[in-house]
């Protein structure tokens, strides 16, 4: 989330990808640093060491939403 | 101006504070306004007076939140001047607050006391079990920065404290130096300052970790048995020392351990070089529990756990006897884990009398 309101402050496009276990704590940071409606995708958790079959099935899920958010 | 609750009664007041999360999960002191006013008071400070933001949240640490902090706490007046240092040292932008209050890892301030307010701030215990319950200023100092970081800094377990499991000195993790059995130069005259001032030093820290030696005064290498020792507890391949490296961490030599290695000639600086030394690990022995940490090494490379020897604090305390104590780190954040020591303030406080509060009816 962090690195995606930093991207947003410098006017880039940014959407933040956000597991589902951390989605809260998405919410809590976007609102806190000022940003609350900064565009996030949800992902299902966890990623890290799930193997790259699962990420690029993840990946794949996921790249059309990625695209519309960062179109819009 | 701090937001005020209202309620009909104490027992009322310490539920309602439990059910909008506002306390460790352990009863508070309920902080009336005159309690409040009383502790700001001995401060010698305005209520209003910020001393920063703490984060995630962002919210205003001032003189009077930390007030009502230190009131739920069960802190004495005596207690405010380290309180408020702390608070300063975890605000600074070096203790990297808002990421390390949402890490994953299991990490909290733990606060080291030297100097005179060791004694003059409610009497903070570093000897026998010094860690542990039993002992007001540390329990209620600690706990004081914890609720601080909690309702100002705004962590909350699972939505913006994202540690997986915490560790119990997230209740409190306060501990004073005991000087007067160290054989070595306090720790904070080591960062720089005199003896004679009082310095608060925070740094980032897992729980303690038990690390066993039996001296041998007859064996040539006692010293250098120890000294291992405490490397192979202080950055094992499991700890985010080896596999991150760079974060200050900290070694708790009881003073029997500590005289060991002052027999053998060694000062502070020595210990940390010493253990500097042994904290290296080779790629290959990275590789084999966390290969992802190890994928941009060289083969056959050897990787120090510490930036420098100045990231291992040594200090003294607790009772003399078999076991020392080693707190590995979370080493991330911006600037990797660093600890960070704050002048303590003794004289702009007032002394403020003990009064027998006897209403029990909330202000």
């Amino acid at each position: 989330m962090r690195d995606g309101i930093e991207a947003a402050k410098q006017g880039l496009p940014a959407l933040a990808l956000v597991t589902d276990a951390f989605w809260p704590q998405g919410d809590f940071v976007a609102k806190s640093f000022g940003m609350p409606n900064l565009p996030r995708l949800q992902l299902p958790h966890p990623i890290a060491g799930t193997g790259q079959a699962r990420m690029q099935a993840v990946a794949e899920d996921l790249v059309d939403d990625m695209i519309k958010a960062l179109s819009a | 101006m701090t937001d005020k609750l209202f309620a009909e009664s104490e027992a009322a007041a310490l539920e309602q504070l439990h059910a909008q999360g506002l306390t460790d999960g352990l009863p508070v002191v309920i902080p009336t306004d005159e309690r409040v006013a009383r502790m700001v008071l001995a401060t010698g400070q305005a209520a209003e007076l910020t001393l920063g933001d703490m984060g995630p949240a962002g919210g205003s640490a001032t003189i009077e939140k930390i007030a009502v902090a230190a009131v739920m706490a069960g802190c004495l007046p005596d207690h405010m001047p380290v309180v408020i240092a702390a608070i300063e040292a975890i605000i600074n932008p070096a203790f990297d607050l808002t990421e390390m209050q949402a890490t994953t890892h299991c990490t909290a301030p733990l606060i080291l006391v030297n100097g005179p307010a060791r004694a003059a701030c409610g009497g903070i215990a570093s000897g026998f079990g010094a860690l542990g319950p039993g002992f007001r200023a540390n329990a209620s100092i600690g706990r004081a920065v914890r609720l601080a970081m909690m309702n100002i800094g705004g962590a909350r377990p699972g939505v913006s404290d994202m540690a997986l499991l915490g560790h119990p000195g997230k209740f409190s993790y306060c501990l004073a130096e005991d000087e007067a059995s160290s054989p070595f130069e306090p720790l904070h005259v080591s960062r720089g300052f005199n003896a004679e001032d009082s310095v608060v030093t925070v740094v980032g820290a897992e729980a303690p970790h038990s690390v066993m030696y039996s001296g041998d005064a007859d064996a040539g290498d006692d010293h250098e048995r120890l000294l291992n020792v405490l490397a192979i507890g202080l950055a094992n391949l499991a700890t985010n020392n080896a596999a991150l490296t760079g974060g200050a961490a900290v070694v708790v030599l009881n003073p029997e351990h500590a005289n060991i290695l002052a027999g053998a000639g060694l000062t502070r600086a020595d210990i940390c070089a010493a253990l500097y030394d042994r904290c290296v690990h080779t790629t290959e022995a990275l590789a084999a529990v966390n290969p992802g940490f190890a994928s941009r090494l060289k083969p056959g490379a050897v990787r120090h756990c510490f930036k420098d020897p100045s990231q291992i604090l040594v200090l003294v305390a607790g009772g003399s006897g078999l076991y020392s104590m080693v707190m590995p780190s979370w080493c991330a954040g911006g600037h990797r884990n660093e600890a960070v020591s704050q002048a303590i303030v003794l004289d702009l406080f007032c002394e403020i009398p003990v009064r027998a509060d006897t209403s029990g009816v909330v202000a």
